[in-house]
């Protein structure tokens, strides 16, 4: 009986998933597909927790649906002039295309499926089978956060890299821009109640809390720096459209070391143990949990604080003013 | 059918859609909406192979998709950011088939 | 040569310094936000000059030198591997980045904004270059080919106003849906291998209608990066629109990165995939790339264009090795890829030039500005032309005669006339372009006399820069031999018996 509910909800959750995806791409109205979008990061979240991945559940609802979806949604505040379909192109030409492109896409499916279906389980000695036998020889519990920070250290720390070169290429673009036009910057907080300052009190300290919780448990199981980071983000989000963060032009010295903390930190305990003889980020014997720890902390750290700056569109933040404005 | 060869299959539906998004709707924040769909797909496809065998839960995948996240959410905040500046500027919101000289 | 019977160094610590030197000078420069930028500049280049030294004299001893990251290695870790091939970029980024970072002080002079974002943005696209050069892992390449690609629309875009960005913003749509082919093929291959490491993979491979799917998206995934046609429409613009050192890094490096790795992953990953087929394929793309690109060149109206098209042209002939599939093909290409990149930042460098002292790079306009402060910046065109076209002595006369060799023994009368028509139209193009630089003007007035427009003043390093790379390109062509010697330890080929 319980498996055949589990069947039902799954099959639901797939169409589901595939409707919202195609509603994404095809409804007429840009605030439509963002909307959609984001209940279907949500949706994928549940898919996730399904398919006994909770680590990427907690993730892709902070970071693929929450984050994402305020980038869109601010974005797209910016950006109000939608385009009529019948602005695009003649309309036969574009039906035409349409057809062509939609019988491309069937096609991507149906090779995809077909390829899909033919894989088999490899045979020979699989990455995955290690991860789990080694688990015991590193610092911490959970698989998949010994794969993150020490089987492949590697891959997360170059990721930070991929962080940090996102809030210099934003401002790359600001940079594109004639001096005159900039710092049209939003402030945020515009007709707040009382209502909101007392829910932010409340929540402030709440989510803190979570993140940390989320850090610390990581080693153990679900949680780890990027669901704490992106759970820091949502808070820093939440900050700034309520005014209580407000932009500023210039980052200062301490917010540029929080933006390269996670990347310098996890560098140079890389060459540290390189240093002492060993291969890079091969942890020493007893040390592997403390050190991974300090990393994730800075970590947690270095992936909130881009986050929030790509929200703000600004290259720096500081508080704002915190009253109850009637 | 078995629940990973499901949700597989429905990555590769979510992939597709997301192909066709990105080739028919040039509203350049819509082409971005569809490179966000076509990694879901790519995301889910890592993790229902992770679970081919149900007792055993192959946590390498589980990595790449969570790293995958990150990477996605960078890259949509730079293209986001470049679509701001560019419509600021312009008043653009797609590239439209121009060559500009 | 590349003798099994020398072990490989296990966990050199100079692999992980030429990534990680950059990587921290990076870091250092956004936390010392523009300041001091020099200073790190030159620690950088002495450090990184260091470890590929260090490196280079263990890839001659031994062939090839490993790096266990974690000390856990393949399948469960991640590997960095040094070889011929890798030295060979990873050379080629120091000379590009020597010249480019010598050159960016006087380049961003008075734009300070843009100057404090080029430096890390530079310093991590070399950490990126360099993490390529040595990656075996197919997800830890896609994360590099992501760095790659955010911080070169970066540098696309910086202080280029609306056409830069809307060039940038085509460039990051193309890249990205490359990388998601990168990834789904990645995940295509984990699903059925169990494995991501490049040469596990290459061992024992067992082919299913799956792995030759994933080989084609990766591959297409790459040639939208590199600009292969029929996936060249984002460069012109790209390449053209952005600040002169960034177009010399683009066009030297970046896009060489995603041919580099097309043929990592053919040759060593997929060996058992690399038949007759695919290799015709790849010949049938490149060739098209050749003659696409150098008509296009022929037609363009602006110094930029003309280079930039002509990246289009020769990326392509680095995709013959996989037609004539032998060691004079594969020691061509090589040497192509070397000769192409210093000749193509030298052209680009100089064509900065000509923008900054003229004002604009129309081909029309130039002959009457042109003579007082850029003789040497055309010079050094003249000399990266030279090699470029493939005239002796320069570097690509080395590159284009060993592919015409290779052509003659294992390609036949096709290739062969290929590469001579696709060498004609280049003469063609850059003929063109000289013509138009050197032309005296009409009614012999104002000989050696400097215009209005030439008032403007040039820094030596810039006047001198193209100059120096555009000697190189000519050295390249005398140091040939111990060059390969080295740069083809681990080649995939042997010398055939003569």
């Amino acid at each position: 009986m319980g498996e055949l509910v589990g069947w039902v909800f799954d099959g639901l959750l797939a169409l589901s998933l595939v409707l919202l995806a195609a509603r994404v791409v095809a409804s007429a109205r840009l605030f439509e597909s963002i909307v959609l979008f984001i209940v279907f990061g949500l949706l994928m979240a549940i898919a996730w927790a399904r398919l006994a991945a909770p680590h990427l559940a907690l993730a892709e609802a902070a970071i693929g649906a929450g984050i994402t979806g305020a980038l869109l949604l601010s974005t797209f505040r910016e950006i109000v002039t939608d385009q009529p379909p019948s602005a695009e192109a003649p309309k036969v030409l574009v039906y035409r295309l349409r057809v062509l492109m939609a019988l491309l896409a069937g096609g991507v499916f149906a090779v995809l499926g077909w390829a899909l279906l033919s894989i088999e389980v490899p045979a020979g000695p699989a990455a995955g089978e290690q991860a789990r036998a080694l688990v015991a020889r590193t610092g911490v519990d959970d698989a998949v956060t010994a794969v993150l920070l020490d089987f492949r250290a590697y891959d997360t720390l170059l990721e930070m890299g991929v962080l940090l070169l996102a809030v210099l290429g934003a401002r790359a673009a600001v940079a594109a821009q004639p001096p005159a036009s900039g710092d049209d910057l939003w402030i945020g907080g515009e007709g707040d109640t009382p209502m909101v300052g007392a829910l932010v009190g409340l929540l402030s300290p709440l989510i803190i809390i979570v993140a940390g919780y989320l850090l610390w448990v990581g080693a153990y199981g679900p949680g780890g720096a990027f669901q704490a980071g992106a759970v820091l983000a949502a808070l820093g989000v939440l900050l700034r459209l309520t005014g209580r963060l407000v932009p500023l032009p210039r980052a200062g010295a301490f917010q540029r070391g929080v933006l390269v903390m996670g990347l310098a930190v996890f560098s140079l305990a890389g060459l540290l143990t390189m240093a002492t003889g060993r291969a890079f980020l091969q942890y020493p014997e007893g040390l592997a949990y403390p050190m991974i720890l300090v990393i994730e902390v800075a970590l947690t750290l270095s992936i909130a604080l881009p986050l929030v700056l790509l929200f703000s569109g600004s290259a720096g933040i500081a508080a704002g003013r915190s009253q109850h404005s009637p | 059918m078995s629940q990973p060869a499901l949700f597989v299959l429905i990555a590769a539906a979510v992939f597709a859609i997301g192909v066709y998004g990105l080739l028919s709707r040039p509203q350049l924040v819509r082409r971005i909406l569809a490179l966000n769909l076509m990694g879901n797909g790519v995301f889910l496809l890592l993790v229902a192979f992770a679970r081919r065998n149900p007792e055993t839960i192959d946590p390498v995948p589980h990595a790449m998709v969570l790293t995958g996240i990150v990477i996605a959410v960078s890259a949509t905040a730079f293209a986001l950011a470049i679509v701001r500046h560019l419509y600021r500027q312009t008043g653009e919101v797609s590239l439209g088939e121009d060559r500009p000289r | 040569m590349n003798e099994a019977s020398v072990l490989p160094v296990e966990s050199h610590p100079g692999l992980v310094l030429l990534v990680f030197i950059p990587l921290l000078a990076a870091i250092l420069s956004v936390l010392l936000d523009g300041r001091a930028a020099r200073s790190t500049a030159v620690v950088t280049l002495a450090g990184v000059f260091g470890a590929l030294w260090w490196v280079s004299a263990e890839v001659a001893a031994a062939s090839q030198v490993r790096h266990l990251l974690g000390g856990w290695g393949a399948p469960l870790g991640i590997e960095l591997m040094a070889d011929g091939l890798s030295l060979a970029m990873l050379w080629l980024t120091w000379v590009t980045g020597l010249a480019v970072s010598a050159v960016a002080p006087a380049s961003f002079a008075g734009r300070a904004e843009v100057s404090r974002l080029f430096w890390p943005l530079w310093l991590t696209l070399w950490a990126a270059l360099n993490a390529t050069w040595l990656a075996t892992d197919l997800f830890n390449l896609y994360i590099t080919l992501e760095l790659l690609t955010l911080a070169a629309v970066a540098l696309a875009i910086l202080g280029g106003g609306s056409a830069a960005l809307r060039a940038g913003m085509r460039y990051l749509l193309y890249a990205l849906l490359g990388s998601l082919a990168w990834l789904l093929g990645v995940a295509l291959i984990y699903a059925g291998h169990g494995v991501l490491d490049l040469h596990t993979l290459g061992v024992g491979l067992e082919v299913g209608p799956a792995t030759w799917f994933a080989a084609a998206l990766m591959s297409v995934g790459l040639m939208a990066k590199a600009a292969l046609w029929p996936l060249h429409g984002w460069l012109p613009p790209a390449h053209a629109g952005a600040p002169a050192p960034v177009s010399a890094l683009l066009s030297a490096l970046v896009v060489k990165a995603a041919v580099y790795l097309l043929l990592r992953l053919w040759w060593w990953g997929l060996p058992a995939l690399t038949g007759q087929g695919v290799a015709l394929a790849f010949g049938v793309l490149g060739a098209a790339a050749m003659l696409y690109g150098s008509v296009l060149a022929l037609m363009q109206l602006r110094v930029k264009r003309i280079i930039a098209y002509s990246t289009i042209a020769q990326l392509g002939y680095l995709l013959l090795v996989f037609p004539l599939a032998s060691m004079a093909a594969w020691q061509g290409v090589l040497y192509h890829a070397l000769s192409h990149g210093v000749a193509k930042a030298a052209m680009f460098l100089a064509a900065g030039n000509i923008l900054m002292v003229v004002g604009h790079d129309r081909l029309a306009g130039l002959p009457q500005a042109m003579r007082a402060r850029l003789g040497p910046s055309v010079a050094g065109l003249v000399l990266a032309s030279v090699s470029l076209m493939g005239l002796p002595p320069t570097g690509g006369f080395i590159a284009k005669w060993l592919l015409l060799r290779a052509a003659f023994e294992t390609g036949g009368v096709v290739w062969v006339s290929l590469i001579v028509l696709s060498g004609l139209l280049a003469a063609a193009y850059l003929f063109r372009l000289l013509a138009m630089l050197l032309r005296r003007p009409p009614g012999g007035e104002g000989d050696g006399v400097p215009d209005a427009h030439g008032a403007a003043s040039l820094p030596v390093v810039l006047s001198v820069m193209p100059l120096l790379l555009g000697i190189v390109a000519v050295l390249l062509g005398f140091v040939a031999a111990p060059l390969l010697e080295l740069f083809l330890q681990g080649a995939p080929f042997v010398e055939a018996a003569p």
